[in-house]
């Protein structure tokens, strides 16, 4: 029996594919690419664009029709808005919040499917199975939406509840080398241009000690990039008022664990949000080898209007400070960011002094999105007046502002011998990339994939606005010269 | 029943289709100017909600005004005493700091209808605030329970009648106003409003960081 996911979003929704992998494959199910051969097929779905949203439906519309040859299982999960969530459970066999994973297989088995691993006594598997005794495809979904499983028993409205045994699941690692570790999950901030505290709730910080194990567990495999996530990764245990680490206490444990290892790795967060960007968390990542110097921290606007409009409880004041304290603590630290550009109403001085926060910040990366409407978050009250082709100016034009920094970074690296971990093949015919400790791209020759999910050490050469170029050093790093 | 679900105590009904819903508060602990957010229990709507209310009350309130198009303002004005909605929070960072309550600070806070509701909370919750309240609103009518503010802080400024204590846009009121450069200044409202307000409240020499606002959508 084969199962298919269709996975749409940000590392937060890979990271949870990597867990309904881990539960499915535990039932016996095996992967597949291609998903005309599956029996089981899933979409772990993204809320923050409704293009994303769009492709759900396109994709469910299909494995509807393929349902009147063949019998299939079809489920959605992830980010998912109240109000779509009520048309697709009219639309697929299984809709449950991430939350609800922990439950999958007895959803699975309600609908009579018998899984290698589920009755391993028995000689069945898919041909023996008849489409269940369900009162109907939806009803069923219903049902199962509705909490009738050991377990399930929520509100809609609250996908956080039961999280915390859904962290229980050990998932199945996409790579050997760069992982992501859930630390929290949910957010409190309502930006009126995002959709995330409507689809996954409030935030809800996992225990410490769990992170801390699947952190150790990870780096004795041999991981070298470890990265801890959240939809508002430092306001992690705020929700627990004083009985969990505080993200800067969280970042201290791990740094001083890997001040005790005796292997090289390096350790990132995202996002964050500025307004919980504190000093000591700065602080903690100066002070410790493994916390990679690499900030990423959302700006969103450079202007102050625009960022009372998104609802982003931060001033451009809070948000120079804080660079300013992270390139006097870690000068050596790489910065990215994430902007929207055309977000309703915003004029082209409003534009111009986004342009200006770029050129004082200085970015090494930019993630530049034209905004576009999602129902449900509350910005989609006011008017989408930008224009479509503005938008994309717009961002064409913060682009190649961004490539300016980013391009005169890199041409400082010129020279210098770095420290990556190898990522696999280049586009480039016998070269392969690797990123350094700042999640700066290196291309090098080399047709030797051993030493792909490994450090090495490059010398940069040439530079380009979005990666450089070197040559191969040295083939391991020790850890002792971080 | 979830303990998110609270029952609805008692409705005060307002001016100008504005209703205060009194609900169940359940412990919930919160500081003035946060929000809630609030819908009927079990339906799939909920919106964004600042308490009206003190944080020593024994009722959660949080002011109403009928949206003609609303999904969740024309279904909880529907509501009675003893029906049940559902509550989480509290949320937001629209508060005083203790920083500038304690240094004897002076206050601006500026509202535009129903963006009164965070300052009433702050109001009534800290004894002793030296502030002024401005009121932007269309008919004099629309002066929610101003009595519940001390003698001569509270300014409707009204755009549609001269029955308030100015005639004019809360706007037209800053134009013409000393305002101190040391005043903390609240704006809660819609964005245009606070667009307007701020530009000129930097013209008047208010520093960035003494401008905070919350845009109601």
């Amino acid at each position: 029996m084969k199962y298919h996911i269709v996975q749409l979003g940000c590392q937060m929704n890979i990271s949870d594919g990597e867990r309904v992998q881990d539960v499915l494959e535990k039932m016996g199910f095996e992967p597949t690419d291609r998903e005309e051969e599956a029996h089981l097929l899933g979409v772990i779905a993204c809320s923050v664009r409704q293009k994303a949203i769009d492709k759900v439906y396109t994709q469910i519309r299909k494995w509807n029709k393929w349902k009147n040859k063949r019998n299939l299982l079809t489920f959605v999960t992830g980010c998912v808005l109240p109000a779509d969530r009520e048309k697709f459970l009219k639309q697929f066999d299984m809709v449950f919040p991430m939350s609800d994973l922990p439950v999958l297989p007895d959803m699975i088995r309600q609908y009579g499917v018998v899984t290698p691993a589920g009755i391993q006594t028995l000689d069945a598997g898919w041909d023996d199975w008849e489409k269940p005794v369900l009162e109907s495809r939806n009803e069923a979904a219903f049902r199962m939406d509705k909490a009738e499983l050991p377990g399930t028993k929520k509100s809609i409205l609250h996908p956080e509840k039961g999280i915390e045994d859904f962290w229980h699941i050990t998932p199945k690692y996409a790579s050997g080398y760069e992982a992501f570790i859930p630390i929290q999950n949910g957010c409190n901030k309502f930006c009126s241009f995002c959709a995330v505290p409507y689809t996954r709730g409030r935030e809800v910080s996992r225990p410490s000690g769990e992170i801390l194990r699947e952190l150790q567990d990870l780096v004795e495999k041999g991981y070298k990039s470890i990265t801890l996530l959240g939809q508002n990764v430092n306001s992690y245990g705020l929700d627990k008022k004083g009985e969990e680490l505080s993200f800067a206490q969280l970042l201290k444990e791990i740094g001083r664990y890997g001040d005790a290892s005796e292997k090289k790795f390096w350790v990132y967060f995202t996002s964050p949000h500025p307004r919980d960007m504190t000093d000591d968390v700065i602080e903690v990542i100066a002070q410790h080898k493994c916390l990679a110097k690499q900030i990423h921290l959302p700006i969103q606007s450079g202007d102050e209007e625009v960022l009372i409009r998104m609802n982003r409880k931060h001033t451009m004041a809070r948000y120079r400070r804080i660079v300013e304290t992270i390139r006097r603590l870690i000068p050596e630290a790489t910065l990215f960011t994430d902007i929207i550009v055309g977000f309703t109403g915003e004029t082209e001085q409003q534009l111009e002094n986004t342009r200006l926060a770029m050129e004082e910040f200085k970015y090494n990366m930019a993630y530049i999105a034209q905004y576009s409407v999602r129902p449900g978050a509350a910005s989609s009250r006011w008017a989408d007046d930008v224009p479509k082709a503005e938008k994309k100016r717009r961002y064409h034009l913060l682009t190649e502002e961004l490539m300016k920094y980013s391009l005169e970074y890199n041409q400082s690296l010129i020279g210098k011998t770095m420290d990556v971990v190898v990522r696999g093949k280049d586009r480039k015919e016998g070269y392969l990339s690797a990123l350094t400790e700042g999640k700066i791209i290196v291309r090098f020759a080399s047709d030797n994939t051993d030493l792909i999910g490994e450090f090495a050490q490059v010398k940069i050469e040439n530079a380009a606005p979005f990666s450089t170029e070197g040559v191969l050093v040295s083939q391991t790093v020790d850890a002792l010269t971080q | 029943m979830s303990d998110q679900y609270h029952k609805i105590l008692n409705i005060r009904e307002l001016a100008d289709s504005a209703f205060i819903l009194e609900i169940e508060r359940k412990g919930m602990r919160f500081e003035p100017g946060q929000h809630i957010l609030l819908g009927k229990a079990g339906d799939i709507h909920h919106r964004e909600y600042s308490i009206y209310s003190s944080v020593a009350d024994d009722a959660l309130e949080v002011l109403v005004k009928e949206v003609p198009d609303g999904e969740v303002s024309k279904v909880l004005r529907k509501l009675k005493p003893g029906d049940e909605v559902e509550v989480q929070g509290p949320f937001g960072f629209f508060t005083i700091e203790e920083e500038f309550m304690n240094n004897g600070s002076t206050f601006l806070f500026i509202a535009s209808g129903t963006g009164i509701s965070p300052f009433h909370s702050m109001v009534k919750s800290i004894p002793g605030l030296n502030y002024k309240l401005l009121h932007g609103i269309r008919y004099a009518e629309a002066s929610f329970e101003r009595d519940h503010y001390d003698t001569g802080r509270y300014v409707s400024c009204t755009s549609r009648d001269d029955q308030g204590d100015f005639k004019g846009r809360v706007t037209d009121y800053i134009k013409q106003a000393d305002v101190d450069q040391n005043t903390h200044c609240f704006l809660c409202g819609n964005f245009e409003m606070i667009r307007d307000a701020m530009d000129l409240l930097e013209e008047k020499g208010i520093a960035q960081d003494h401008l905070h606002a919350e845009v109601y959508f």
